[in-house]
């Protein structure tokens, strides 16, 4: 590794994170209930339990994360399930106010 | 020619078993309405099954996800309209597949949280794989309050593989052979652990339900709050169906009152809707064998982490004292108490050392007492007793306060609002106090829990990166006096560094006054972007 020099932040976080030998607590799985922390990055948190590590402004890179249906339980996937969800909606980072929340109203 | 006498004779058996299927059928009922509208996929077999449907069980939340995505994936609509599947006609549905197949009490014992929207609780996976296959998108409860054949646990991979293919080769996936994996041991694993067929709902088919009308005495708590208790009566308008009323109080004097409906699941899964003032709150409890008590949480609909703990006890004339608002008295002073039971008679005696000083008011379900706590009274839980019913440990006697605990000590609140279509996802918390015990040293076995603590309530950055980002700058507001913790607008924030979200990671800090001296206690909250999917259950 001494070769080797991080270049994002994320590569940083990893780099700490095997000198402080936290490899195995990382991919430890006790996130809050529903909070996705892999997929590179998680959704909402990060695989460090933090936000520094998430892909922000999250607008910025939305549609290319949504497109492969990459965090399908949080962000509506447009290659199977909501292919139309963009459609009013050309540029995540402008207009991300028409995006719409997916899931049928409850009925009880 | 031969081809078209196989579709023939297959369509000869698919009437014949239909015809089967439509034995004692009525009009609109939930029988008809499947052999109308689901039938076309799902193929009718022996003893009244239909492929797949029949090989699964779950919760209401749960078959109530299975047909929005009926709906949306496979685009099933009312059969002679081509419109959406109504309210009604998905509540009809609900009911019938959650009361043939659903979860017995037992089964979803240990998943309520997230059938009651406590989405903070950190789960603790007792297998590793599973974690890692199954609860790195969603809950570990979404899969274990499911129950499938083998066969069904298999689909339901080839299901995810196909509609989410990105599970194969995103970060706890492309890192194993994923799919050989899912097959070979997710699948042996989720059907030995969460099989179809069970003693448990073979049990609780055969039980004889609860009748759950009458009035209940409700108690409970709700962070930012505090305590709550009132009464709920329930009027049974259909089987299983229940009027509402409800009147209750917070202890700081607020009111809670309104009317609303209840629909029971399974026999024993409430689930209720009700506008008390002007919110609209759901109800999601689950009431015990004997049908004398139901448990859960109390919710606002539109923002469904804000609501009270609650439990509901039948009003049915056994004498009870089910809880003490507040329910800790430091010693050495004296302190408006309120008893809150059923059928409330008789002499009120308590702890040696602890005086009543004035009986302030008194009826069946509410005595307001002040009580003296003597200077020198030991440190411990105590009982109180009301004529002959007696509540174990209902009080806590406490000198001091050695440290505080803040609930939820992990949290996650989500910007929102600013016009998109999802609102903010607040968070909560509440100071829990504790006494260091006769060894006087804090975080030791002996430490007594007192119990939820007034405290003031700040924010301040969790680590240097948050310091660098100012992330408590950003990321919303905490409220000092209540702990409800307010997070900023949704969308790119140009102040702050390439336009990123105000999202932030927070250190939450509870302080309780000791005299001049203070006691803190530290939680963390983290602040995130909104989730555009928010199904029943996540």
């Amino acid at each position: 590794m001494k070769h080797l020099k991080p270049l994002n932040k994320k590569a940083e976080h990893l780099e700490r994170a095997v000198e402080e030998n936290q490899i195995e607590e990382v991919v430890g799985m006790q996130n809050v209930a529903g909070c996705t922390a892999t997929t590179d990055p998680g959704w909402e948190v990060d695989m460090f339990g933090s936000v520094a590590g998430l892909c922000q402004p999250m607008e910025a890179d939305l549609y290319g994360c949504a497109d492969p249906c990459w965090w399908p339980a949080q962000v509506p996937d447009l290659m199977n399930t909501y292919p139309d969800w963009d459609k009013n909606a050309p540029s995540a980072g402008s207009d991300w106010r028409k995006l719409d929340t997916v899931f049928p109203k409850e009925s009880k | 020619m031969r081809k078209h006498l196989l579709i023939s004779l297959f369509h000869g058996v698919v009437l014949t078993l239909l015809s089967s299927f439509a034995f004692s059928i009525q009009a609109g009922s939930p029988e008809q309405i499947i052999r109308n509208n689901c039938v076309g996929c799902h193929i009718p077999e022996s003893d009244d099954k239909l492929s797949r449907i029949s090989y699964q069980r779950r919760t209401p939340e749960g078959w109530e996800m299975t047909i929005a995505r009926m709906q949306l994936m496979h685009h099933v609509r009312i059969s002679d309209q081509e419109i959406p599947i109504s309210d009604e006609i998905i509540q009809k549905l609900v009911k019938y597949f959650a009361d043939r197949q659903g979860l017995a009490p037992s089964e979803s014992a240990n998943y309520r949280y997230i059938l009651e929207r406590r989405l903070n609780v950190v789960e603790q996976h007792p297998d590793a794989e599973f974690a890692v296959m199954c609860a790195r998108c969603h809950s570990g409860a979404r899969v274990a309050l499911q129950r499938r054949t083998e066969q069904e646990w298999r689909h339901l991979v080839h299901f995810h593989l196909g509609q989410f293919p990105t599970s194969e080769y995103s970060a706890g996936g492309r890192d194993r052979n994923w799919f050989e994996v899912a097959l070979n041991n997710t699948v042996p694993y989720l059907a030995k652990h969460y099989p179809l067929k069970t003693q448990a709902w073979t049990e609780w088919q055969k039980v004889k339900k609860p009748q759950l009308e009458g009035s209940w005495r409700l108690i409970g708590n709700q962070p930012g709050k505090g305590d709550f208790q009132g009464v709920m009566t329930a009027i049974e308008t259909e089987k299983d169906n229940y009027k509402l009323s409800v009147s209750g109080y917070y202890a700081n004097g607020d009111s809670l009152t309104g009317e609303g409906s209840a629909i029971v699941y399974t026999g024993y899964e409430w689930r209720s809707t009700l506008t008390l003032d002007t919110q609209v709150f759901n109800q999601v409890m689950a009431a015990n064998g004997h049908g004398d008590e139901m448990s859960g949480r109390m919710f606002l609909r539109d923002h469904e982490e804000t609501g009270i703990q609650l439990s509901a006890t039948k009003m049915d004339g056994k004498s009870r004292v089910l809880g003490v608002m507040p329910n800790h008295i430091k010693a050495g002073t004296e302190q408006t108490l309120r008893l809150v039971g059923t059928a409330l008679a008789g002499d009120i005696v308590l702890a040696k050392g602890l005086m009543i000083t004035d009986t302030v008011s008194r009826d069946s379900e509410n005595i307001l007492l002040k009580v003296k706590a003597a200077k020198d009274l030991a440190v411990g839980n105590t009982d109180i007793k009301v004529g002959n019913s007696r509540l174990m440990n209902g009080l806590v006697v406490y000198d001091q306060v050695s440290h505080l605990e803040v609930e939820p000590s992990y949290a996650v609140a989500r910007v929102g609002d600013n016009g998109g279509a999802t609102r903010k996802t607040l968070a909560s918390f509440q100071a829990v106090g504790y006494s260091a015990g006769v060894d006087g040293k804090p975080g030791t076995e002996d430490d007594l829990r007192i119990g939820y603590l007034p405290a003031q309530w700040s924010v301040r950055a969790f680590n240097a990166q948050a310091e660098k980002d100012q992330d408590v700058h950003f990321a919303g507001k905490m409220n000092k006096n209540t702990g409800i913790f307010t997070p900023a607008a949704a969308g790119p924030n140009p102040k702050r560094k390439y336009s990123t979200n105000n999202a932030g990671n927070l250190a939450v800090i509870a302080t309780v006054q000791q005299g001049d001296k203070s006691v803190t206690g530290t939680g963390q909250l983290l602040v995130t972007v909104q989730r555009w999917n928010n199904p029943p259950i996540r």
